[in-house]
């Protein structure tokens, strides 16, 4: 994994060169972020620190940019650097955006299991509002008139064990991984008949759920290799 | 409900009606059968009701006894709890289309689309326009809505389409007039080009 940049604190002066090497080792952070989000079908961990940090940079990019302008620098550097921003900032919202649609479309299923411990604070706010305004529209248009032990938004009826009304996200979806380092050779079946090597930098497709079983297994198995898609 | 009407019948209507609609469109909202189908949910309680008093008139233990009526009381219940996922799912479709919509047109229902919604949909829509403003307020009025593709070029060439008049771009005030052309950053022209009000020139 590239290093992160380690300084949370604002600079006081804008060293140029220093700032735009930070961006880039953030900028390629955000970007596999951005990527592993696009790819899974669940809510990823939310990227706190990294979020703050490119935030950060991006209001001190901004300056620069209005600094450089005003001095009447060469536009083409200028646009060099809005172009870099302009990338910056598409990232940071494609993956702040990504992760509200994943949301909208499971709300329920987010706030009763372990993924609301991946939320943001905007993101659990933000959720809870989602589920009051589903809940209340649900309840305007179609609860409220139907016979009383039906009126749940959860459950079926009252009959119900469970709440079998929350639709989950389907976790057997195909992705496409990069392995980051070796875990070595991992049997398909049973018979182990059916091998896959996994070795560092080559590219497989498998179900999510089966990847993050692999992930598992490679924790508890070599756990100086790590390592995930 | 009429001697020999199917069960559900109604229901599998709305549900098609979903289905058979372009991707991502919305179609009328269908007042009259939605109704229909809540009307048939009553009735079946009340039917499943009458069942469970007969039963009890009889001495009859609700809970254990299978008979001819207890078979009646549960194709009712089941009528029903169909009937009402159709119904749910009618309402989720729509209401997901409409938090997509959210995304691509602000918190202004474009007026041909206002016209397909219930009075409850068109409050659920405000309701969801502005919990999303809440969260980019949050987050330091990030504007989430704009940058939906990757950035090319940081400047596009637009011909404005609508008389805007003259409105803030950046730090400036600037005359969109109809007709006029403008070079203008992408995030600054995107809200007008997604509303129709202006379009990207090319080449």
């Amino acid at each position: 994994m590239t290093t992160a940049s380690e300084d949370e604190s604002a600079p006081s002066r804008i060293d140029e060169e220093d700032e735009s090497l930070k961006l880039e080792s953030d900028v390629e952070l955000l970007k596999r972020a951005w990527q592993n989000e696009k790819g899974a079908p669940e809510i990823l961990e939310y990227q706190s620190a990294l979020v703050r940090r490119t935030s950060q940079q991006i209001h001190l990019m901004e300056d620069l940019i209005e600094e450089l302008t005003k001095r009447g620098d060469d536009p083409l550097i200028v646009s060099i650097y809005q172009m870099d921003l302009d990338r910056t900032q598409f990232l940071l919202r494609s993956y702040l955006r990504i992760r509200l649609q994943k949301i909208e479309a499971a709300m329920l299923h987010v706030a009763k299991t372990d993924l609301w411990n991946r939320l943001s604070r905007q993101e659990h706010n933000f959720a809870q509002r989602c589920i009051e305004d589903m809940g209340s529209h649900m309840d305007e248009s179609v609860l409220s008139k139907l016979p009383s032990g039906y009126q749940s938004n959860l459950k079926q009826s009252n009959a119900s064990d469970e709440d079998d009304m929350v639709p989950e996200p389907n976790l057997n979806t195909f992705v496409f991984c990069k392995r980051q380092n070796s875990i070595g050779a991992i049997p398909l079946d049973d018979s182990g008949d059916e091998i896959v090597d996994l070795v560092a930098g080559t590219h497989v497709c498998f179900s999510y759920i089966f990847g993050l079983l692999l992930h598992v297994c490679a924790l508890f198995s070599k756990p100086e290799d790590g390592g995930h898609c | 409900m009429e001697q020999g009407e199917m069960y559900g019948r109604r229901g599998c209507q709305l549900v098609k009606e979903l289905a058979s609609a372009e991707p991502g469109q919305l179609t009328r909202f269908n007042d009259d059968l939605f109704n229909q189908v809540i009307k048939e949910c009553n009735v079946h309680y009340s039917q499943f009701y009458e069942l469970t008093r007969k039963m009890q008139e009889e001495g009859l233990d609700v809970q254990s006894t299978r008979n001819a009526d207890h078979f009646g009381m549960l194709i009712h219940h089941l009528s029903l709890l169909r009937n009402k996922r159709c119904l749910m799912a009618y309402m989720y479709k729509r209401a997901d289309i409409l938090r997509s919509l959210s995304w691509k047109v602000g918190r202004v229902l474009p007026p041909e689309i206002e016209g397909k919604l219930s009075d409850i949909e068109k409050h659920y829509f405000k309701n969801h326009a502005s919990t999303l403003q809440f969260y980019m307020r949050e987050m330091d009025c990030l504007d989430l809505t704009v940058d939906m593709v990757p950035p090319k070029d940081p400047y596009i060439k637009v011909r404005v389409l609508e008389d805007i008049g003259v409105t803030a771009i950046g730090d400036k005030d600037t005359n969109l007039a109809r007709h006029s052309i403008h070079f203008l950053k992408c995030t600054d022209a995107e809200p007008y080009i997604r509303q129709g009000m202006m379009e990207e020139l090319l080449g």
